[in-house]
């Protein structure tokens, strides 16, 4: 009975343990916008250099 | 005792928030943004403890949302961002939905992140199906069973074949994306132009013709419904991607509706063509038309248009939180994208029409009751300034109360009757996007004062589409009608997807000088006067 009690406990502390990892990171991004700057200032511009050297073939 | 800790928080924080820096005359929304004209801001808006939460768990979703999109077949969807530039603009989407809703609080924001999740909700399956079917990535189990339509024919129709799936062909390349990216278009305008087209021609059909020149249409189905799109223009776009069509082994069929759509005779042209639309059908994917099956998708759009019709009685109370660009873009999405297809979207809306039904019990206050002038947005809209309404709210406490293309299609499609249930889509279809209000005859053009008195409107922004020959013809009536009847009237200048010929910050500036000259009115946010944001999203 005790090494369940325990093991629950430990269950119930890995889960807020994990819950509060995963909301100050997630709550982190958001309010300090890191994934628009992000997308804005690596992504697209990668992106768009690649885009740009494509050959499309525009016969119709 | 949770709300005393609330409390505390907030006016800890509220230097922070956006709104109250306006108030006290300490910045406002363009305070976090950087000013490099990027429209990247510093850090998200701090709405209160509240708020900001509840914007955070919107978010979470929406990323949750993409994240599925992605899990369900991770090397098509990497595929389709390499291949096709829109693909990358859609990248875009959370600095979107924030900039939209800039400066919502309470119950606009509330109905706003229902919304919002519910737009990217749709979007990520939707782009997920075209990508996991199109031929181009390797093609999936439904490529043959798809039906390409031009995006201004209302899909609910194809309910009668519950084993095909069809998909407008101009949404995701060119159209709604434009909403999230402005620097999108220009790129396929230039093509269509470099081929040695018009360039005076409506941006929207020199965008899908440049799409069409550029390869960048998906690739899915046996058959692709073209149609009469309710501008000029459109007969050469139309042209131009039937050929692009053609050469991927597409067949195209024309699905043409009357143009003059308020009589009798109209009404049945475009019945019998929708008739021989769905036999063109029949015979290319060998089935037969389902009346059961769209009986059943029709009750969702009559639903649907049920709640549209109490909520334009709440739009005409001062009380609603419905308004601007969370009204309209959703309406967009739901009404042209759904169109009765998804029963998610009855479920979104019993939920917002219980808020707003409640908003008007509480005689709810919106925007924090500093509304100065309730408007009425006439014509299409500039689709790379989705959130003007938002601004116009703002800036200077100009509420758009509708949009024009908000009140497309409300007519009842009957559920039991084959041949009526087909009169009554055939009103219903040519009543579509652009279609109801732009084309068509006088009375519907004209149709704004009605609509904007109904509304308890005292203003009326006319969008002003430089290239839409056929609206510049009637600047001089609307204006003489206005002083007439006493409304504040201004056009707003817009180039529709080329955000070059008109800014946003010009199309800002029609405003501002509107309200300072004529108005002699003071911003309800002056860091929103006059800012950069020519190389934003």
């Amino acid at each position: 009975m005790k090494k369940l009690i325990r093991f629950v406990f430990k269950l119930v502390r890995r889960v807020i343990t994990i819950g509060v990892v995963a909301f100050v990171l997630t709550f982190g991004i958001y309010m300090s916008n890191a994934e628009n700057k992000l997308i804005y200032d690596v992504v697209r511009p990668f992106l768009t250099k690649h885009y740009d050297k494509q050959a499309r073939d525009r016969r119709i | 005792m949770k709300e005393k800790i609330i409390s505390f928080i907030d006016k800890k924080l509220q230097r922070f928030d956006p709104v109250w820096l306006a108030e006290n005359g300490l910045g406002g929304q363009r305070t976090r943004y950087r000013d490099d004209g990027s429209g990247i801001a510093r850090y998200r808006e701090w709405r209160g403890v509240e708020d900001t939460f509840q914007d955070y768990v919107a978010w979470l979703k929406n990323v949750g949302y993409m994240g599925a999109m992605v899990a369900k077949d991770p090397v098509k969807v990497m595929k389709g961002i390499w291949e096709y530039r829109w693909m990358g603009s859609f990248l875009g989407s959370f600095a979107f939905v924030d900039r939209i809703y800039e400066g919502y609080r309470g119950r606009e924001l509330d109905i706003a992140n229902i919304h919002g999740n519910a737009i990217v909700r749709i979007l990520t399956l939707r782009i997920g199906l075209i990508l996991h079917n199109d031929k181009r990535l390797g093609g999936g189990e439904m490529t043959d069973r798809m039906i390409g339509l031009d995006e201004t024919i209302p899909p609910l129709f194809t309910a009668g074949f519950p084993t095909l799936n069809a998909e407008p062909m101009q949404t995701m390349p060119e159209f709604v994306v434009c909403d999230v990216d402005q620097h999108l278009d220009p790129y396929y305008i230039d093509v269509a132009e470099s081929y040695g087209l018009a360039p005076d021609v409506c941006s929207r059909c020199s965008a899908e013709t440049g799409v069409a020149i550029d390869d960048a249409f998906p690739i899915f189905g046996k058959l692709v419904l073209s149609t009469n799109q309710p501008c000029n223009a459109s007969e050469a776009t139309s042209m131009f991607q039937r050929r692009r069509f053609r050469q991927k082994g597409i067949e195209d069929y024309p699905f043409v509706f009357a143009m003059q759509h308020n009589t009798k005779n109209g009404n049945d042209y475009s019945r019998e063509e929708l008739r021989q639309a769905i036999q063109k059908i029949e015979e290319v994917y060998d089935v037969k038309y389902d009346w059961n099956a769209l009986f059943e998708k029709a009750k969702n759009m009559n639903h649907q248009n049920q709640i549209e019709l109490e909520k334009w009685e709440i739009f005409a109370t001062p009380f609603s939180p419905l308004s601007g660009i969370n009204e309209s873009l959703y309406k967009l999405v739901e009404w042209a994208l759904v169109n009765g297809h998804d029963e998610y979207f009855n479920e979104i809306d019993d939920k917002v029409i219980g808020i707003m039904r409640q908003a008007v019990r509480d005689q709810y206050q919106p925007y924090k009751g500093k509304t100065r002038h309730r408007a009425f947005l006439w014509g299409p809209s500039a689709m790379y300034y989705t959130d003007f309404p938002t601004w116009a709210q703002n800036c200077w406490g100009i509420d758009i109360v509708l949009n024009m293309d908000s009140t497309m299609g409300h007519n009842m499609i009957n559920t039991e009757d084959p041949e009526q249930a087909l009169t009554d889509l055939a009103k219903f279809s040519e009543k579509g996007v652009m279609r109801h209000h732009a084309v068509g005859g006088w009375d519907n053009v004209n149709a704004v004062w009605e609509w904007a008195s109904r509304l308890n409107c005292d203003m009326v922004i006319c969008n002003d589409n430089v290239a839409c020959k056929g609206m510049n013809g009637v600047h001089a009536l609307l204006e003489e009608q206005a002083a007439d009847l006493g409304f504040d009237f201004l056009f707003l200048p817009h180039d529709l997807e080329d955000c070059r010929t008109i800014p946003r910050k010009e199309i800002r500036k029609a405003v501002n000088d509107y309200m300072t000259i004529v108005k002699g009115e003071e911003p309800l946010d002056a860091t929103l006067v006059d800012f950069d944001d020519a190389e934003a999203w």
